[in-house]
C-alpha cells in the first residue's frame, strides 16, 4: 500500500515586524497639547492621513514650531516614516531618543521599534540587544507585541528553548501569545520536533473564541499539526486534529483532503471517499480539489471499482486540461498588460479596476487565482508600495498646480516692488520727516521761551501783533521828545491805549498757549505715525529685492523637484506594476505546473489501468 | 444667478473643470453625517447634481444606484447633492429617492456654483486622483452605456 | 484592533503552501515526486526596485514638506500670520458639527465637520480653521459652534475677542469644552501671545 506523501509546506509566514501597528501616538505622561501645531498634526494622524501628518510635522519642525513636543514629535515621526517603509528614516529619528534625557517611557518605546526595524532587515543580533535596552513595561499591547518579538528572533536563531521559556513565561494580552505559539509550533515541527509543537499547536487550536482572525489562526494550527502528524505517519492522531478545522472556512479544503488522507493512511478507503468526493464538488482552482480529482479515483482504485476509477481519471484529465487552458489565457494577458480582463470575463459584462483596488473580490469563479497572489507577503508589499507612489504623484500634480501660481503670484510682487521701488527711494531720500520733526522741536523751544518770558504778545492775533508792534515804535519814538504839554498827553494815552491792550492779551495768554500746546500735541501724534510707516517702508525697501529673489529662485527650484520627481515617480510605479504582474504570472505557472503534474500522474495511472484491463497479470508483476 | 434647465442643454461648452482637480467641499447629508469629498481621494467619485423640480433626475439617480451595486467593490463612490431653493422639498425628494448612496444637501448653492452646475442633472466622473474626467449634463437612457464605459475605464486605473 | 488584523493577514497568508506540497501518489509505479519549492522571492531584483522605491518616498516626502513650507512662508508671511485653532475637550457624548468664524466683520470660515474629523477632535487632535493675514492693529473675532449633545440635543454656543495684531505671527485658539458644567460644551478663546 503505497501512502500518500503529502509534505507539507509550513512556510509559516512569521508575523511581520515592520508592521507598525495604529497605535495612539504614545500616550506619554503628558498628552496635553502645549504646542497648537502638534495638536494640528495629531488632527491629520488621527484621520490616518499620514502623509499629510509626516509634512506638516516636518515643516513645523523647520518653523521651530514644536519645542514642548520634541520627543514624541521625534516618536510619531519614526512611527510615520515605518509605516511608509523608509526604515532608515525611522531607525535615524528613533535613534536620537536614546539619550538619558529622554524619559525612560519614551526611550523604551524607542528601543522596540528600533528592535522592529532591525529584525525586519534581518539583523537578529542587533534586534535581540535592542529589545534587552527596554526597561520595565511598555503599555500591555506593545509589551505583548514585544515578546512577540522576541519570541520569533529567538525561534529565527534556532534558539527554541528559550522560546519555549518565553512562551511558558508570557504576561499580558493572550492574542499575541497565540501567534507566538502558532510560529513556534509550526517552527518546532520543521525541527522535526512534533512531540514538542503537539502542546502549543493545540493550545492554540483549541482556542475559545468567536473573533475572525484568531478563528483563522485556529484553523490553521490545526491544519499544520494535523499534517505534522499525516507526515510522520500518525493518521490516528491527525483525525481528530483535523476535524477540529471549520468545514467553510479558508482552510476547510485542505482539512478535507487531509482528513481523507487519514482515512485512507488507516486503511479505510471507503471512509476516505467521504471527504474526498465532498472537495471534489468544490472549486477546481483550489489545489487541493484538484487533488482530490485523482485522489477519489485512487481510493476506488484501492476498492476495486475500476470502471467508476476509470471514468474519474478520464474526468480529471479533462477538467485539467480545460483548466490549464484558461490558466494559459490568463498568463498572456497578464504579460500584454491586461491582467483583469481574461481574469474576470464571464457570462456578464463585468470589468473591474486593478484587482489590487478591490477590497473583496467579485464573486466569478476565475477569481479565485487572485486570492493566491493577493495573499502572498511580497505583492502585499508591493501593493502598499504601488498605492503609495500612486498617491504621492497625485499629491505633487497638485502641488505643480499651485506652484505655478506661486511663481505668477512672485513674479506679480517683482512688478509692484518695482514700480514702487523708486517712489520709496524718493521718499527716504527727502528729508521731509526730520525736516517736520525739526519744525516741531523749534515751535516747541520758541513756545516753552513764550511761556517762561510771559510774552503775552507773541500769541495775539495777527492784529493785536500789529497794533502791539506800533505801540512800541510810537513809544520808542515818544521816548527821546521833549516834555512839553502835549507830548505827556501822548504818552499817557499811549499807556491807556498800551494797557488796555496788554490787559486783553494777557487774559487771553493762558488759553492760547494751552492751544498752542495742543496743536504740537496733535503734531506729535501724526509725527510718531509718519515715523512708524517710514520705519516700514525703510525696512520693506531693504528686504524688497532679497525676498522676492529669494521666493523665486525657491520657486524655480521646486519646480524643477517636483519635475524630475515626477518622472522617477512614473519609471518607478512601471517597474511595480511589472513586478506585481510578474509575481502574478508566476503564480498561475506553479499552478500549471502543479496541474501539468497532476494530469500526468491521471494519464498514466488511466494508461496503467487499461494496460491491466488490457493484459490480466499471470502473477505479481 | 444660476440657471437651471431641465431640457437638454443644446451644444454645449466646454466645461470649465474638466482636466481640472474637482474643488473640496463639505456637506450636510439629507440622512446621515456630514460628508467631505476628499475623504474618498482613492476611490472613483461620481457627483451628481439633482433638484426636486427636475423630472429626469430620479431616473439618473436611479440609474447611477445600479452601477453601484455593480461596482461597489472597485472602489466606486456615488454622492448626490442636492441643489434647491426650498430646503424642505428637497429634503422630501431626497428621502423618498430608492437609492444606498448619500444625498448631500447644497441650500446656499456654494458647491452647485464652485462646479459652475449650468443644467439638471449634472453628473461628474471624478477619477480616483481628484481629477474631474467626463461631465454629463442632462440625462437619458442612452447616455447610460456612455457613462458605464468611462466608469470603467476609470475603474481601471 | 487594527494592527493585529494585519498582522494576522501576515502571519496566516503565507506564500502558497500548496506550492509546495508533493503529489498524493495512484497506484502506479512512479515513485513520489519530490515537490518543487515554491519559488523564492526574486531576491536581488526586488531589493533594487525596493531600495528605489524607499528613496523615491524620502524625496517625495521631503519635498512636500519644502513645498508646504514654501507656500506658507509665501502667502501668510509670519509677521502677518495669523492662525485659529479648534480644539475640543468634551466627554464623546458631544458630536461636533460645523464652526464658523468672522474677523472684523468678515466671515473668513464656515466649516462643517465629517465623523471623521469630529473624532479625530475628540482624541486630543487640534484643527487649524483658518490662516490669513492681518495688519497690525487691533481686531475683533467672532465664532460660533454648533453640535449635537446627549439626546440629540442641539448646542449653539458663541464667543467673541478682541485682540491685538503685533509683528509675528498670531496664534488664537477656539476652545470647546465642558469644564464648567458637565456635559454642556462652552466655547473660550484663548490668545497665545
Amino acid at each position: 500500500m503505497r501512502k500518500g506523501l503529502i509534505l507539507l509546506g509550513l512556510a509559516a509566514a512569521l508575523a511581520a515586524g515592520t508592521v507598525l501597528a495604529r497605535q495612539p501616538p504614545e500616550k506619554l505622561p503628558a498628552t496635553r497639547i502645549r504646542d497648537l501645531h502638534y495638536g494640528d498634526v495629531l488632527f491629520y494622524f488621527y484621520q490616518e492621513d499620514d502623509f499629510e501628518a509626516i509634512t506638516r510635522l516636518n515643516a513645523y519642525e523647520h518653523w521651530g514650531l514644536l519645542p514642548h513636543h520634541e520627543a514624541e514629535s521625534q516618536l510619531l515621526l519614526g512611527g510615520l516614516y515605518l509605516s511608509l517603509g523608509l526604515h532608515n528614516e525611522a531607525g535615524a529619528r528613533f535613534e536620537t531618543l536614546l539619550t538619558p534625557t529622554v524619559p525612560t517611557g519614551v526611550r523604551n518605546r524607542a528601543w522596540f521599534y528600533l528592535a522592529k526595524i532591525w529584525y525586519a532587515r534581518g539583523y537578529l543580533d542587533k534586534a535581540e540587544h535592542a529589545i534587552r535596552q527596554v526597561q520595565g513595561a511598555l503599555p500591555p499591547e506593545l509589551d505583548a507585541e514585544k515578546q512577540h518579538l522576541f519570541a520569533n528572533i529567538l525561534m529565527r536563531q534556532g534558539r527554541f528553548d528559550e522560546a519555549v521559556q518565553l512562551l511558558l513565561h508570557w504576561k499580558g494580552p493572550l492574542d499575541w501569545m497565540a501567534y507566538a505559539q502558532f510560529n513556534l509550533g509550526v517552527a518546532l515541527v520543521r525541527e522535526g520536533k512534533l512531540a514538542e509543537a503537539d502542546p502549543f499547536l493545540t493550545q492554540v487550536g483549541t482556542l475559545k473564541t468567536t473573533r475572525a482572525e484568531l478563528l483563522a489562526l485556529k484553523d490553521r494550527a490545526n491544519l499544520a499539526l494535523g499534517f505534522a502528524y499525516l507526515q510522520s505517519n500518525q493518521p490516528a492522531k491527525a483525525k481528530p486534529v483535523l476535524e477540529r478545522v471549520r468545514l467553510n472556512g479558508p482552510y476547510s479544503n485542505k482539512a478535507l483532503l487531509g482528513a481523507g488522507w487519514a482515512e485512507a493512511a488507516l486503511g479505510d478507503y471507503s471512509q476516505a471517499l467521504s471527504p474526498w468526493m465532498e472537495l471534489r464538488n468544490r472549486n477546481l482552482l483550489d489545489a487541493a480539489v484538484q487533488e482530490s480529482y485523482l485522489s477519489v479515483p485512487y481510493a476506488f482504485g484501492k476498492l476495486n471499482a475500476s470502471a467508476q476509477a476509470a471514468e474519474y481519471y478520464e474526468s480529471a484529465v479533462k477538467s485539467f486540461d480545460d483548466e490549464s487552458a484558461k490558466l494559459d489565457e490568463a498568463i498572456g494577458r497578464i504579460r500584454s498588460g491586461h491582467m483583469l480582463d481574461a481574469l474576470l470575463t464571464s457570462e456578464k459584462d463585468t470589468h473591474y479596476g486593478w484587482f489590487w483596488q478591490l477590497t473583496t473580490l467579485p464573486d466569478a469563479p476565475e477569481s479565485r487565482y487572485l486570492y493566491a497572489v493577493l495573499a502572498g507577503h511580497d505583492f502585499q508589499e508591493g501593493l502598499k508600495n504601488y498605492r503609495d507612489l500612486a498617491y504621492m504623484g497625485r499629491t505633487l500634480d497638485r502641488w505643480g498646480d499651485s506652484i505655478e501660481a506661486f511663481g505668477d503670484m512672485v513674479d506679480t510682487r517683482e512688478k509692484a516692488y518695482a514700480q514702487r521701488l523708486p517712489r520709496a527711494d524718493a521718499l527716504l531720500a527727502s528729508d521731509s520727516l526730520t525736516d517736520k520733526q525739526h519744525r516741531r522741536d523749534e515751535m516747541t523751544s520758541r513756545l516753552n521761551t513764550i511761556e517762561s518770558g510771559a510774552e503775552v504778545a507773541a500769541l495775539g492775533s495777527p492784529q493785536e501783533r500789529e497794533q502791539w508792534a506800533q505801540i512800541q515804535k510810537l513809544e520808542a519814538a515818544l521816548a527821546g521828545a521833549s516834555d512839553n504839554e502835549e507830548n505827556a498827553a501822548l504818552r499817557d494815552r499811549l499807556r491807556l491805549v498800551k494797557g488796555v491792550l496788554y490787559f486783553r492779551l494777557n487774559a487771553a495768554f493762558k488759553g492760547r498757549l494751552w492751544q498752542e500746546r495742543r496743536t504740537v500735541r496733535d503734531l506729535d501724534a501724526a509725527l510718531a505715525e509718519a515715523q512708524i510707516r517710514w520705519i516700514r517702508v525703510e525696512k520693506a525697501r531693504k528686504s524688497a529685492p532679497t525676498s522676492t529673489g529669494d521666493f523665486a529662485q525657491r520657486i524655480a527650484s521646486l519646480r524643477q523637484r517636483i519635475d524630475a520627481l515626477q518622472a522617477r515617480l512614473a519609471s518607478v510605479r512601471e517597474k511595480q506594476n511589472g513586478y506585481l504582474a510578474d509575481l502574478a504570472v508566476r503564480e498561475l505557472e506553479a499552478q500549471k505546473d502543479r496541474l501539468a503534474t497532476y494530469q500526468i500522474q491521471a494519464r498514466y495511472a488511466l494508461a496503467s489501468m487499461y494496460d491491466r484491463a488490457a493484459n490480466p497479470p499471470e502473477g505479481k508483476p | 444667478m444660476l440657471a437651471f434647465a431641465c431640457a437638454a442643454a443644446a451644444a454645449a461648452p466646454p466645461y470649465a473643470l474638466a482636466g481640472r482637480e474637482a474643488p473640496d467641499f463639505a456637506l450636510r447629508a439629507a440622512l446621515g453625517p456630514t460628508l467631505r469629498l476628499s475623504e474618498h481621494r482613492g476611490e472613483v467619485v461620481v457627483l451628481s447634481f439633482w433638484g426636486s423640480h427636475c423630472g429626469p433626475c430620479g431616473a439618473q439617480l436611479a440609474a447611477l444606484n445600479r452601477s453601484l451595486k455593480t461596482y461597489e467593490s472597485a472602489g466606486l463612490t456615488v454622492l448626490g447633492v442636492g441643489v434647491d431653493d426650498d430646503a424642505v422639498r428637497s429634503k422630501e425628494f431626497a428621502a423618498a429617492q430608492p437609492v444606498t448612496f448619500p444625498l448631500l444637501l447644497d441650500p446656499k448653492k456654494a458647491v452647485a456654483r464652485l462646479y459652475r452646475v449650468d443644467n439638471l442633472p449634472m453628473t461628474l466622473l471624478i477619477d480616483r486622483g481628484g481629477t474631474v474626467r467626463f461631465v454629463h449634463r442632462d440625462y437619458d437612457a442612452r447616455s447610460d452605456a456612455l457613462y458605464l464605459d468611462e466608469l470603467r475605464k476609470l475603474l481601471n486605473e | 484592533m487594527r494592527f493585529l488584523t494585519l498582522a494576522a493577514a501576515l502571519a496566516v497568508l503565507a506564500s502558497p503552501t500548496w506550492a509546495q506540497d508533493a503529489v498524493a501518489q495512484p497506484p502506479a509505479a512512479t515513485p513520489a515526486v519530490a515537490p518543487a519549492a515554491a519559488p523564492a522571492a526574486p531576491a536581488t531584483d526586488t531589493r533594487g526596485l525596493d531600495q528605489e522605491v524607499q528613496d523615491l518616498k524620502k524625496d517625495v516626502v521631503d519635498l512636500n514638506r519644502d513645498l508646504f513650507v514654501l507656500e506658507e512662508d509665501l502667502l501668510f508671511p509670519a509677521n502677518t500670520q495669523v492662525a485659529v485653532f479648534v480644539s475640543l475637550d468634551v466627554g464623546d457624548f458631544f458630536a461636533l458639527d460645523s464652526v464658523e468664524l468672522k474677523i472684523d466683520q468678515k466671515e473668513v470660515a464656515n466649516y462643517l465637520y465629517t465623523p471623521r474629523e469630529a473624532e479625530a477632535l475628540l482624541k486630543g487632535g487640534v484643527h487649524r480653521l483658518y490662516l490669513g493675514n492681518l495688519k497690525v492693529g487691533s481686531h475683533e473675532l467672532v465664532a460660533l459652534f454648533s453640535g449635537k449633545g446627549p439626546n440629540e440635543r442641539d448646542y449653539q454656543r458663541g464667543a467673541t475677542l478682541k485682540f491685538d495684531k503685533g509683528i509675528g505671527a498670531k496664534y488664537l485658539e477656539l476652545k470647546i469644552n465642558d469644564r464648567q458644567r458637565k456635559q454642556q460644551p462652552e466655547f473660550e478663546i484663548k490668545d497665545w501671545e
